[in-house]
C-alpha cells in the first residue's frame, strides 16, 4: 500500500471517528434545550435533534469527502503528516463552525419560546371590576 | 390573555397611524381597536373614565386590566411577535422612565404632529 492510499485511510478514519464524536455530543447536549424549547414534549425534541444530527452529518461527511483528493503524491511519512494535518485542520473547523451553528439554533430556538410564553411585562394601573 | 382592546384617539392622525401599523403586524394576542370616548367604549366599559382615555392611550386587557400611557404602549408591543422583545427590554425598572418621558412627549405634541402627518382614512 503506497503512502497516499495509507494517508487517505488515515484521513477518512480520524475525521469520520471526529464526526461521530461531535454529532454524538451535540445529540446528548442538545436534547435537554430541545426538550425545553418544546415544553417537555419529549417525542418532538427527539425528532428535532434526530433531524438535526442527520443534517449535521450529511454537511460533515460531504464535506470530508470532496476533500479526499491529494494532487502530488505522498512520497514518505513527513508528507504523509504534514498532509494529513492540513486536511485534518480544515475538517476540524468545519466542524467547530458547524458545531456553533448548532448552538446558536438551539440557543435561538429557544429564546423564542421563552417569548412565545412571557408573561405581560407590565402590572395594570387598575383593574375594571364592572365591565360587559 | 388572548386580546387586548386598545382604546385610541380618533382626532389624531398619529394614533391612527399608530393603529394601521399595529393592525399590520403579526400579533400574538389580537389587538381590537376602538375610538376612546365613543359610544362602543362607553357601553362596551362602563365604569371607565372615558374623558381620561381621550388624553392618554389606554389598553385593556380581556380580564379588565387597565394600562395606561407608557404601559399601554409597551403592552401593545408585547402583543407583536416583532416587538415582544423590546416591550421586555423596555419594562426594566431602569428603562422604563426613559420610555415614559417618549411617550408622554409624543402624546404631548400629537396634535401638533398631525400637521406632519395627514390623517388617513380608516380602513374598513
Amino acid at each position: 500500500m503506497s503512502y497516499t492510499v495509507g494517508t487517505y485511510l488515515l484521513y477518512l478514519a480520524i475525521s469520520i471517528v471526529l464526526t461521530v464524536w461531535v454529532a454524538r455530543t451535540l445529540f446528548r447536549s442538545g436534547r435537554v434545550f430541545l426538550v425545553d424549547v418544546f415544553h417537555g414534549n419529549e417525542k418532538l425534541a427527539d425528532s428535532v435533534n434526530h433531524l438535526l444530527v442527520v443534517g449535521f452529518y450529511l454537511i460533515n461527511l460531504g464535506y470530508i469527502s470532496l476533500m479526499l483528493r491529494l494532487t502530488y503524491d505522498i512520497k514518505d511519512a513527513r508528507y504523509s503528516i504534514e498532509a494529513l494535518s492540513l486536511k485534518l485542520g480544515a475538517v476540524l473547523l468545519v466542524l467547530g463552525g458547524m458545531h456553533f451553528l448548532n448552538l446558536l439554533v438551539f440557543s435561538r430556538m429557544r429564546r423564542q419560546a421563552a417569548l412565545d410564553s412571557a408573561l405581560p411585562p407590565v402590572e395594570p394601573d387598575v383593574r375594571l371590576l364592572n365591565r360587559k | 390573555m388572548r386580546r387586548l382592546t386598545v382604546l385610541y384617539d380618533p382626532n389624531c392622525a398619529l394614533c391612527q397611524r399608530a393603529w394601521i401599523w399595529l393592525n399590520a403586524q403579526r400579533q400574538y394576542v389580537r389587538l381590537e381597536f376602538i375610538p376612546a370616548g365613543s359610544e362602543l367604549a362607553r357601553s362596551r366599559f362602563p365604569g371607565l373614565d372615558h374623558e381620561a382615555t381621550l388624553q392618554e392611550l389606554t389598553v385593556i386587557g380581556d380580564g379588565g386590566e387597565i394600562y395606561l400611557g407608557v404601559k399601554a404602549w409597551l403592552m401593545c408591543l408585547w402583543a407583536l411577535r416583532e416587538y415582544r422583545s423590546m416591550a421586555l427590554r423596555w419594562s426594566t425598572p431602569d428603562r422604563m422612565p426613559l420610555a415614559r418621558r417618549f411617550v408622554a412627549w409624543i402624546s404631548h405634541n400629537r396634535r401638533s404632529l398631525n400637521g406632519v402627518l395627514s390623517p388617513r382614512k380608516e380602513p374598513t
